[in-house]
């Protein structure tokens, strides 16, 4: 809503204080300042601003909400369920894919009737994958029976999330509710605000403590059994009961909302009218669009059209008696809907208004319905008055020329079409024969022969030049390396992460081979299938006339995010023994969505959810060992890398590629250095990934049919430092070598020199 | 967070500027209009900057300080907000301001397309980016550069307008801080609305808890950007009219056009790219005879920037000898210059037409396009 400055401000009964600040920031704010028990989150675009928000002001000692990184959305939500069914109070933040992945858990929560409070950052569906704002996210929450606040702006985020909780916990309604904002539009842009100036007025507000008598998994006097199993003839009686709290839900909402304007100011009917009085024609849209478009209102007032502008602000349950009641003389309406039903003859919205009108008998109200910007398309003002008009021709030709259709899509121009540039690759050429691999048939070992790096630049890269990585980024250094000692052709899978958004931002590629991208879940899936129907098809002589030469080396490249997010399929590939190679790089966190912590980060490192205060010195545990939790499905070959140590790596990619097309799957991981978010110079990530090695935090070693050999040891080479040597060169670490963080580096140290001690009984004991 | 609450803490800000910031926030409380005056607007009541950078300049961060400065510190209404993506460091990047007087609704959330103040941190982003797109011959358009007004007109192909300059990359090498405390300089300088001293408080309080030693450097180079930004007016040639705005979120590939499902077809097309922008000052300058072709340049290159040629070598046998850099390519991490265990490779500031000058070109297995079509 717009701010009346004057009017609020001295309307207010509780004092008020103004902030500066975005969406997301509003979310933490108003999260922090009912200091929720737990909030169970995963980062994605654009929500995760907000768990970064509330791990910095953690640090800074400002809350005490419990944030549990989980790995991935499903968990995320698992977390909050449990946590939901545990008494206390339970916030998250989520958007587009990170939603959908969580999806599954969502009605549960909702029919066995766990309150908690959920931001959708509303963020456009995959694929191909947009990051962008759109309400795809938000029209596949509209069945999951969670009540749905809207959010124009960072100011009703912010009030919003505080009538959420009330709302969620109030006795008529016991439901998890959703706070939808716009990914970026919202999210991302910083207004003036206001907040409550005191903690106390908040929980004054919304209760001190989640209101007591209802299912309490931790009280001990009082078992019951949660999510039974049910089926017909109760089921339908317990979905009667969650429509009647969903719609319960939609008046207590207007209760909570008219306190709120007592104490505040700031009033928010269900359905907000903008000189609707007298309107003939209207313009319906959802959040941030719905502020735009009153500008194009005054505009079109001041020309003389009534015009007039909808816009809900809670769409569960769905303000249908008030939407009819407000068309009721309104001559033609365009509803924007930012986001498709696909084949539904138009987007969610438009459907449910038409089915208001004719539920109240309103047969004369044209309804033009338009899906605008998808994807992140701005909406400008002047999209506005495109909307108007086609309402106010509605009106002159007394009917609506086309019901519905997009907005803002464009034909293209023939001449400019995509056309193939470059030729597929030479095989010859990349198939160099400088490189060999044969098997001792007595032994069962393998024998690699690697060139000298110089000799291998005559091959190929499997990637152009000019992809959109950072300066310095090790990515593509490592991955290349690897590549290089892998002969004949590929199929990539890549993960969502840096190494996919860089190098096929649309209309370009960078991969000159074949590749697909799959949302990092479900890479190691995805590229079973390829593998398989390979083989397959080749079985079956399909593949003869596409020009293969050899068989393909299927690889898929994950980051260290994929591999916690898609652990599970990667285990179920590796148990299943698809001929393939998984590749990690590791820059030890989500890089790609602003440097989160995944569970490679080791102990103490800083990131935007480990930060650094008065109350918190980074990441709170220690690195996960994913070689060895890959080796311990017994795949024929695990190995680690890192281009610091080229000769190493490229007989590494040899063995993988030999086992990956003889005996079944292939992991390795490759250490690469990210200077942005590791806080250095762009110039030092060689040097930086060797001081890991020559530390013993990344030892090389492989695991090739399950003996474990060390293939570089800095003590036997006397090159042995101390992980202070390799830490004090990154900001991101700089902080363990203060005095005050001597514990949390001795643990680190320890667990480094552990792991390390174990895997050398390892290497000296083949039967280890 | 900047908390402008009367009865919360006012953190370690100067005297002066607590005494300020009370008098906005009793003004704001009777609902007085602001306590300055923008000097123009558009339509909606709106003054609007536009910067435009590359990622890893800082824009963002002077985009946030700019606007807290015009919000917080001088008692307007604003929005912010900057260009998201998964653009990494070195991509072309925006931010958008907006100030506007208390009483102004603010409602619109599209970037500023017609803005009266355009800040480019990079005068090479000219070469990809529309950057004076939607200006007026009331614009300023500042741009960093050591070059002349007269030759950015040109660089620019600006028509009409007030051309600002200011070399915030020597400026920030030599005080050993960074372009955007310079750029932030000269754009305060152009909104005569916001208060240096306010600004030099923010800076103070925001780097004096982690980087004391940085605060007198970051306080110096905003000081030079402010003092030493140059200024040209250039009038509209009569009879010649301003380009007319053109809406940036129209695609040349349609639905018509687009290959099915969001296929690329014409893939490795990114070597079309130039990378060059990404660079900040810094180069790695390749000399041929002290070259061992032993190829640590290249394993550690994250952007394939070595050119290869096979031959014969002395003794008759074929080798691969490395060429020289193609800097379409080359960010200027200078990791190469890292690796090299010769005095091949050094790390030198990049020189007008230097890159061009030494480049040596990759060459790529093209498809005949006439026989293609």
């Amino acid at each position: 809503m717009a701010i009346d400055y004057e009017k609020e401000i001295g309307s207010a009964q509780v004092e008020q204080k103004f902030l500066y600040e975005s969406g997301n920031e509003m979310a933490a704010y108003a999260a922090h300042q009912i200091n929720y028990h737990v909030m169970g989150y995963f980062p994605i675009s654009p929500s995760t601003e907000v768990a970064q928000f509330l791990d910095t002001m953690k640090a800074n000692g400002q809350h005490d909400i419990m944030l549990i990184p989980s790995d991935g959305e499903h968990s995320s939500a698992g977390i909050c369920y449990g946590a939901a069914t545990a008494g206390g109070r339970v916030f998250n933040a989520t958007s587009a894919q990170g939603y959908m992945f969580m999806l599954e858990q969502l009605p549960v929560q909702a029919g066995t009737r766990m309150p908690m409070v959920m931001n959708l950052i509303c963020r456009s569906i995959s694929g191909p994958l947009n990051i962008h704002g759109d309400h795809s996210d938000l029209y596949f929450a509209l069945n999951t029976g969670w009540p749905i606040l809207m959010c124009r702006d960072p100011q009703s985020v912010y009030d919003m999330n505080l009538m959420a909780l009330k709302l969620a916990e109030h006795a008529k309604v016991r439901l998890p509710v959703m706070v939808a904002s716009d990914g970026y539009f919202t999210s991302h842009q910083k207004r003036r605000v206001q907040a409550f100036a005191h903690r106390a007025d908040v929980h004054k507000f919304v209760g001190e403590q989640p209101p007591a008598g209802f299912t309490d998994t931790l009280d001990r006097n009082n078992p019951v059994t949660v999510g039974p199993y049910m089926n017909e003839p109760d089921y339908i009686n317990n979905r009667y009961q969650q429509s009647v709290a969903m719609y319960n839900a939609g008046e207590v909402f207007e209760e909570i909302a008219a306190e709120f304007a007592q104490l505040t100011g700031r009033h928010y009917p269900t359905l907000e009218q903008y000189r609707m009085e007298d309107a003939d024609v209207a313009v319906f849209l959802m959040n941030s669009a719905s502020e735009i478009i009153k500008d194009v209102v005054d505009q079109l007032r001041l020309q003389g059209v009534k015009a007039g502008a909808l816009s809900p602000n809670m769409i569960r349950p769905f303000p249908q008696k008030q939407i009819a009641e407000a068309l009721k003389n309104v001559k033609a309406i365009t509803v924007g809907d930012r986001a498709d039903s696909v084949g539904g003859h138009g987007g969610n919205m438009v459907n449910e208004i038409k089915a208001a009108l004719f539920t109240y008998g309103n047969t004369t109200t044209k309804v033009i319905s338009r899906i605008y910007g998808l994807g992140g398309k701005d909406f400008y003002a002047e999209d506005g008055h495109a909307f108007f008009q086609l309402a106010m021709d509605a009106v002159v030709a007394d009917k609506v020329e086309v019901p519905f259709d997009y907005y803002g899509h464009n034909p293209g121009v023939p001449a400019e079409a995509p056309k193939r540039l470059l030729k597929p690759m030479d095989f010859d050429s990349l198939k160099t024969g400088l490189i060999t691999v044969n098997r001792n048939e007595e032994t069962g070992k393998l024998s690699v022969k690697v060139p000298p790096v110089r000799s291998l630049m005559k091959k190929p890269r499997r990637l152009s030049p000019g992809h959109g990585a950072c300066p310095g980024c090790g990515i593509f250094s490592g991955l290349e390396l690897f590549f290089r000692g892998i002969e004949g052709d590929i199929v990539a899978l890549y993960h969502t992460g840096c190494a996919m958004v860089t190098t096929t931002g649309y209309p370009y590629s960078a991969h000159k081979s074949t590749f697909i991208h799959n949302l990092f879940q479900n890479g190691a899936a995805t590229l079973s299938g390829v593998v398989e129907m390979f083989w397959e098809r080749k079985r079956r002589g399909e593949l003869d006339g596409l020009g293969l030469k050899e068989d393909f080396t299927f690889v898929m490249v994950t980051g260290d995010g994929g591999m916690d997010i898609g652990m599970g399929p990667a285990i179920g590939a590796a148990l299943r023994g698809h001929k393939m190679i998984i590749v990690e790089y590791d820059n030890e966190g989500y890089m790609n969505t602003g440097a989160q912590q995944s569970y490679s980060t080791p102990l103490g490192h800083r990131t935007s959810t480990s930060s650094i205060g008065k109350a918190q010195q980074g990441k709170v545990t220690q690195h996960k060992d994913t070689a060895q939790i890959m080796a311990a499905a017994n795949v024929p070959y695990v190995f680690t890398g890192c281009e610091a140590y080229p000769q190493d790596l490229l007989k590494k990619a040899a063995k993988a590629q030999w086992y990956a097309q003889n005996e079944g799957l292939v992991y390795g991981k490759i250490l690469i250095a990210c200077p942005l978010n590791w806080m250095t110079e762009d110039k030092d990530g060689t040097e930086l990934v060797s001081k890991a090695v020559e530390s013993c935090f990344f030892p090389l070693y492989e695991v090739e049919q399950g003996i474990t050999t060390i293939t570089y040891d800095p003590e036997a080479k006397d090159k042995r430092i101390d992980a202070s040597e390799w830490l004090k060169g990154m900001g991101k670490t700089r902080h363990l070598l203060k005095p005050e963080n001597e514990e949390a580096l001795t643990n680190f140290k320890n667990e480094v020199q552990r792991r390390w001690t174990r895997l050398k009984a390892k290497h000296e004991h083949p039967d280890l | 967070m900047q908390d402008l609450s009367l009865h919360g803490r006012l953190n370690q800000s100067t005297i002066v500027e607590k005494v300020k910031r009370i008098v906005i926030l009793l003004d704001t409380k009777k609902g007085v209009m602001s306590v300055v005056q923008l000097p123009k607007v558009n339509a909606l009541g709106f003054f609007e900057i536009r910067l435009e950078s590359i990622g890893g300049l800082g824009a963002n961060l002077a985009g946030k300080m700019l606007a807290e400065a015009g919000v917080v510190g001088a008692g307007l209404n604003g929005v912010s907000f900057s260009s998201y993506g998964s653009e990494k460091k070195g991509s072309p990047v925006k931010a958008h301001i907006r100030f506007c007087d208390m009483n102004t609704h603010i409602r619109d959330t599209s970037p500023v397309e017609r803005p009266h103040v355009v800040g480019v941190f990079h005068e090479a982003l000219a070469k990809t980016v529309n950057v004076t797109s939607g200006i007026n011959e009331e614009s300023t358009v500042l741009v960093n550069s050591a070059k002349t007004p007269e030759e950015l007109k040109e660089l620019l192909k600006l028509k009409a307008g007030t051309l600002a300059v200011i070399d915030a990359t020597s400026i920030a090498l030599k005080e050993k801080n960074r372009v955007n405390m310079a750029m932030l300089g000269a754009l305060f300088r152009l909104c005569p609305f916001l208060d240096t001293e306010t600004m030099k408080g923010v800076i103070e309080k925001s780097l004096g808890k982690k980087y004391p030693q940085a605060v007198q450097s970051a306080i110096t180079t905003f000081e030079r950007g402010y003092n030493e930004v140059k200024f040209m007016h250039f009038e509209l040639p009569a009879g010649e009219s301003m380009p007319e705005y053109v809406r940036s979120d129209v695609s040349p590939l349609g639905y018509e056009t687009q290959p099915m499902g969001g296929s690329i077809i014409n893939p490795g097309s990114t070597f079309l790219k130039n990378l060059s922008i990404s660079r900040s000052g810094m180069i790695p300058a390749y000399e041929q005879e002290s070259c061992i072709n032993c190829a640590q340049c290249d394993t550690v290159c994250p952007d394939q920037c070595f050119v290869w040629e096979e031959r014969l070598d002395r003794k008759g046998r074929s080798q691969m000898f490395l060429l020289g850099i193609d800097y379409q390519y080359c960010k200027g991490c200078l990791k190469c210059v890292g690796a090299c265990p010769t005095s091949a490779l050094s790390s030198m500031r990049e020189k007008e037409g230097y890159a061009d000058a030494h480049t040596v070109r990759h060459t790529f297995d093209l498809v005949d396009l006439v026989a293609q079509s």
